[in-house]
């Protein structure tokens, strides 16, 4: 079990609604997802440490019943489904948008069953940790690499292959001006992805765990 | 206020005309990244000795991880996560007491592209592990082709009400090529610092060649490698 594969950290929160109220957490939902409405998600952009996040609310009538053998759920709550998949430690994560949108929170989670609001910090902490559930597996395509990292790299490509195609058939001074000029626009773009730092003591342990597995699978 | 109302009347007056544009020209707006939420019923039933839901926890708990995930032979798939809801959270008086009757497999995936292409690639690509995990799974004994795959995680879709993209919708294997370039780049900028003109541009174009940046499917990084595993 871990939230933790390389640099990206899993959450999942799952949290109750009035039925009466969930339709104002959709409606803003849909409402920022217009052309426009977006700027009201820009701290989310500006804060940069998250690859995707999602919102997704499931009323009693809409979880999943595939057999007459299953039996039918019987809530009087809708539940709102959140997932995240972000860089950095929990921490990080939930100090950071407590800091720096605490409205936007108050929006997302509005009149969430005793959600106790974004500020002060340490009852919204404690409602985020009740409400969050570990992941069994979690598999990142890039472990080494943060959503910086993937924004940047777009970026030094585009301008790496643009440079390579005009310096094609430039003198030695001239491609070596033209490169100097490159460096001084991909500057932000350069630097090594290394394996990150232990941020986390369990997904430290799973993955002795799971050596230490397979290499008595090896030996035997 | 009047913000509000500005963004309401502009947004959807660019949504009709968006609409309208592609219903005209019959085009159909780029595929970028999507997400996908399903909750799966778990049998609520033993499965030997132990119950379904304990087997396909442990089975989740011990997928290897990183390029050796089930996941990582999945087309496209950018970050994904199995979890178990085992149940809803009381949250204390005066809210009321409730329990699910079941308990799902929360499958949670970020992907490139549409979603049928999607689970038709995992189907094709992850066939075996999908069903080591999906046997737990109420009425999943009745899959057994690409098409019934993909219609049962469609039965157990919710829909996301927001979706938040904060990295870039390009295709994976153009992402993965990306890094592999600025990792190289970089080295070859730290190695090449104060190198004459000619020295440099003999180096750069050997660079070129070796990194093929034109290419998105070879040199690039392995998808899932949590070291610096390269594909040529």
């Amino acid at each position: 079990m871990s939230n933790i594969a390389g640099k990206a950290y899993a959450m999942n929160v799952v949290t109750p609604a009035k039925w009466y109220w969930v339709w104002v957490n959709k409606l803003f939902f849909w409402f920022v997802q217009l052309p426009g409405g977006a700027a009201y998600l820009k701290g989310l952009l500006t804060l940069s440490l998250i690859h995707y996040a999602r919102w997704a609310i499931v009323s009693p009538k809409e979880f999943p019943h595939l057999d007459e053998s299953q039996p039918k759920e019987k809530l009087k709550y809708s539940y709102m489904f959140f997932f995240s998949n972000f860089n950095g430690s929990w921490d990080q994560y939930v100090d950071s948008f407590h800091a720096a949108i605490p409205q936007g929170l108050d929006l997302f989670w509005f009149k969430n069953v005793k959600y106790p609001k974004s500020v002060p910090l340490q009852p919204f902490h404690a409602y985020i940790t009740y409400n969050q559930i570990w992941t069994s597996h979690y598999y990142s395509a890039y472990p080494l690499a943060t959503s910086n990292d993937i924004k940047s790299a777009r970026h030094l490509t585009r301008e790496l292959r643009a440079f390579s195609e005009s310096s094609a058939r430039a003198d030695p001074l001239e491609f070596h001006e033209a490169y100097q000029r490159l460096l001084r626009d991909v500057q932000q773009d350069i630097s090594i992805m290394e394996r990150t730092p232990i941020v986390s003591l369990s997904a430290q342990a799973v993955e002795q765990r799971l050596d230490q597995a397979d290499a008595e699978r090896a030996d035997q | 206020m009047m913000d509000i109302i500005r963004v309401l009347v502009t947004g959807l007056l660019r949504r009709w005309y968006d609409n309208l544009r592609n219903l005209l020209t019959g085009t159909r707006p780029p595929a970028g990244a999507a997400g996908l939420t399903v909750l799966c019923p778990i049998i609520n039933d033993s499965d030997g000795n132990q119950s379904h839901v304990m087997a396909l926890r442990q089975h989740l708990q011990d997928l290897p991880l990183h390029e050796n995930s089930p996941m990582a032979a999945v087309p496209n798939t950018y970050l994904c996560r199995f979890y178990i809801l085992n149940d809803v959270f009381y949250q204390g008086a005066p809210a009321e007491e409730e329990h699910l009757k079941s308990k799902y497999l929360v499958y949670s995936t970020n992907f490139h592209g549409d979603l049928d292409s999607y689970l038709s690639g995992m189907w094709e690509h992850a066939q075996e592990s999908i069903r080591q995990v999906w046997r737990h799974c109420v009425a999943f004994e009745n899959v057994r082709t690409t098409a019934d795959f993909v219609a049962y995680m469609k039965k157990c879709q919710v829909r996301n009400h927001l979706f938040f993209n904060g990295s870039t919708g390009d295709p994976l294997n153009r992402q993965l090529k990306s890094l592999y370039l600025k990792q190289e780049f970089s080295r070859f900028v730290y190695d090449h610092q104060n190198t004459p003109p000619e020295d440099l541009q003999r180096a750069f174009q050997a660079f070129i060649a070796r990194t093929q940046p034109g290419n998105p499917d070879s040199p690039t990084w392995v998808a899932g490698a949590d070291t610096e595993s390269i594909k040529t």
